[in-house]
């Protein structure tokens, strides 16, 4: 690792004075840069804030005002659950659970079918790979209807495991494509050697193969994750109470036909995108590779 | 010596009638073995040579079991192999790109397919293979930290672990620099006679073929053109591929016609005398190696020309010969102690069996 890291470090220092170099197009493209920052990090800031109001100044738009965390303390408690009528930390877990269900299963099902499309080209493997990208092309409101009636008549509405199976439509589709690429970008001659040193194609995939592609699988069970907890449309249709999630409970603050507490709103909003966030910092140095699809390099 | 756990006995490689199709639906169907027969010897090195997509490595993959065969047999001593998974044929192969396992270190990749088969003293294996190709100070190391011609030693010894009578190497110095290649080039011979494996190399190149080889199968278009010795191959080519291919500098081929059996005219002015028996009046091209043409003497055929570049390259000297009436010019190698200056006038000629005569179309030999 720090040796591959040696020449890009040589490289920037090298880089750095000429950076240095002020001219008037690079203030313009900085002031740009910096615009940008703003407009796009506003609305995060302004729910940040949002969330230390007291409900007394929820509706104001001055930057003055006496902080409080009490919102979050609200959010968590049977105060919370009193207002909403959804208790927030179970609401929490059950997005948890499910989440982690839809990439588990995402995983199992989808790691094997990405190496199978990465190493061979059978007939119909990329209509397959296209039908399964296609999942996301529609809206899914176009399949929402249907799905809340064969819900129904399966007795999977509001269950974690109709949650499971409806999310992973979600997150399968990502972990395929992504792993797929980092397969292909292993030379198969690898586990051909694997095959001659008289290993099975099942232990050569599993001993030679899947370790070198755990990056990707990283990456690829991150992002799903955050894909499938930010689901919205599913949850709210599909569930009711017992299997609802955090982005679900989030709009329980804004009160359907009673009083909305958009301080509470905001509050529940920034607990619901901790687990991600935290998650995603942690393998952050896989993000990126992932991101950048593949690129492994024996 | 370490010859009781290195040793091996070795068994004859026998290709019959292997043929190779590849077909899917909606593309041509694609021929890419034709038929090849091949008997190679308990312990002799074949070198199959040919150009990049003549069905070599497709021949190789399918000895080792990663292809399958179409049509055909392939045997190690009686055993016939292409029913049989790749792990169960008893062939070691050195892959073009080595692929050394990353993960592990070199003691990892040597012992990891000795652990498969479960084989008692792979420790001992290890450390005898390490010794022998001078690499114990390597076991420790991983493949992410050797340069290429470890990477090359290691894929080697991995192969050679195993002791498989048969041993399939997929141009093994392809990836080297030219000094290393001359060493490997050399360790690689060495080991093979010390070992036995039987052997084949494939590649391209025919300096690594010259080298290596026992025998040389040159293929082409999915088919074996020639199967023999380097001498063989070089002084009696088969047809006009094998002529051209094999060879360095490069055959002249012109465009001829034979004036009567025995000579053979070249250009507006030329003859040279042959050995082919075709009869007076068949167009042929007509071949000669640098190496062979010379200066005419006294009233023999030869054709007149004029050295147009004429360049010195210290062991011999290389003369491009314009000859009138022929669109390219002829090479010719010249002693060292000769210097050919340009504008010379030359008249060139060769040893009648030196002049190969073959069909302008296909290129058969006219014997």
């Amino acid at each position: 690792m720090l040796r591959e890291r040696g020449p890009e470090v040589a490289l920037a220092r090298e880089l750095t004075p000429g950076q240095k170099r002020v001219t008037p197009a690079s203030v313009v493209a900085d002031l740009a840069i910096l615009a940008w920052f703003v407009f796009s990090l506003f609305p995060l800031v302004w729910m940040v804030l949002l969330a230390l109001k007291n409900d007394a100044d929820q509706t104001s738009t001055y930057f003055r005002f006496s902080p409080t965390t009490a919102n979050f303390g609200t959010v968590l408690s049977q105060r919370g659950q009193d207002l909403t009528s959804v208790d927030f930390g179970q609401a929490m877990l059950t997005s948890v659970l499910n989440c982690a269900g839809a990439v588990l299963v995402s995983l199992v099902v989808g790691i094997p079918a990405a190496y199978a499309a990465g190493r061979w080209k059978f007939k119909g493997s990329e209509d397959l790979m296209f039908q399964m990208l296609s999942f996301r092309f529609a809206p899914e409101l176009m399949v929402i209807v249907p799905l809340f009636v064969i819900y129904n008549t399966l007795g999977v509405f509001d269950t974690k495991l109709g949650m499971v199976w409806v999310l992973q439509l979600v997150t399968m589709p990502l972990v395929v494509w992504i792993l797929r690429s980092y397969f292909q970008d292993l030379s198969p001659e690898l586990e051909q050697a694997a095959l001659l040193d008289g290993y099975t194609r099942r232990r050569a995939f599993l001993t030679v193969a899947l370790p070198l592609v755990r990056p990707g699988i990283a990456a690829a069970a991150l992002l799903a994750f955050i894909f499938a907890w930010n689901n919205y449309l599913f949850p709210l249709i599909l569930t009711d109470s017992a299997a609802t999630t955090v982005t679900v409970a989030v709009t329980k603050y804004l009160g359907g036909g009673g009083q909305a507490y958009y301080n509470l709103t905001a509050a529940a909003a920034l607990l619901g995108a901790l687990p991600p966030l935290v998650l995603a910092l942690t393998i952050q140095r896989y993000l990126v590779r992932g991101l950048s699809f593949g690129a492994v390099k024996a | 010596m370490s010859t009781t756990t290195l040793g091996t006995t070795a068994k004859s490689l026998v290709l019959e009638s292997l043929h190779k199709r590849y077909e899917s639906r909606g593309r041509e169907p694609f021929h890419a073995v034709k038929g090849i027969d091949l008997h190679i010897e308990p312990g002799e090195l074949v070198a199959l040579l040919g150009p990049s997509g003549c069905g070599k490595t497709t021949t190789l993959r399918m000895i080792a079991g990663l292809e399958t065969v179409t049509s055909g047999d392939i045997r190690i001593g009686d055993r016939s192999i292409p029913d049989l998974p790749p792990g169960k044929r008893d062939v070691g192969v050195g892959f073009e790109s080595y692929a050394l396992y990353p993960p592990l270190d070199v003691r990892g990749n040597l012992t990891y397919g000795l652990r498969a088969r479960g084989v008692k003293d792979a420790d001992t294996r290890v450390r005898a293979i390490a010794e022998r190709l001078e690499m114990t100070d390597l076991l420790g190391l991983r493949p992410a930290g050797l340069s290429s011609g470890q990477k090359q030693r290691v894929a080697l010894a991995r192969a050679l672990v195993r002791n498989p009578p048969v041993l399939l190497l997929d141009e093994p110095l392809s990836h080297l620099d030219a000094a290393q290649r001359q060493r490997v080039r050399r360790e690689l011979k060495v080991l093979q006679r010390e070992f036995g494996y039987t052997t084949i190399v494939v590649t391209h190149d025919q300096l690594e073929a010259l080298s290596l080889a026992d025998r040389l199968a040159v293929m082409d278009a999915g088919i074996i053109q020639q199967f023999g010795t380097a001498d063989e191959i070089f002084d009696d080519p088969a047809n006009r591929f094998v002529a051209d291919f094999v060879g360095e500098p490069k055959i002249n081929l012109a465009e001829g016609v034979v004036e009567r059996t025995g000579v053979v005219r070249v250009g507006r002015d030329g003859a040279l005398a042959t050995a082919s028996r075709a009869p007076a009046g068949t167009a042929v091209t007509v071949g000669v190696r640098p190496q062979d043409a010379r200066v005419a003497v006294g009233e023999e055929p030869s054709v007149p020309g004029e050295v147009v570049v004429y360049e010195d390259l210290l062991e011999f000297g290389l003369a491009t010969v314009r000859v009138e009436g022929l669109d390219a010019s002829l090479v010719v190698q010249t002693p060292a102690d000769v210097r050919w200056r340009r504008g010379d006038a030359v008249r060139l000629a060769a040893p009648p069996q030196r002049v190969y005569l073959f069909e302008p179309e296909g290129g058969a030999r006219l014997r």
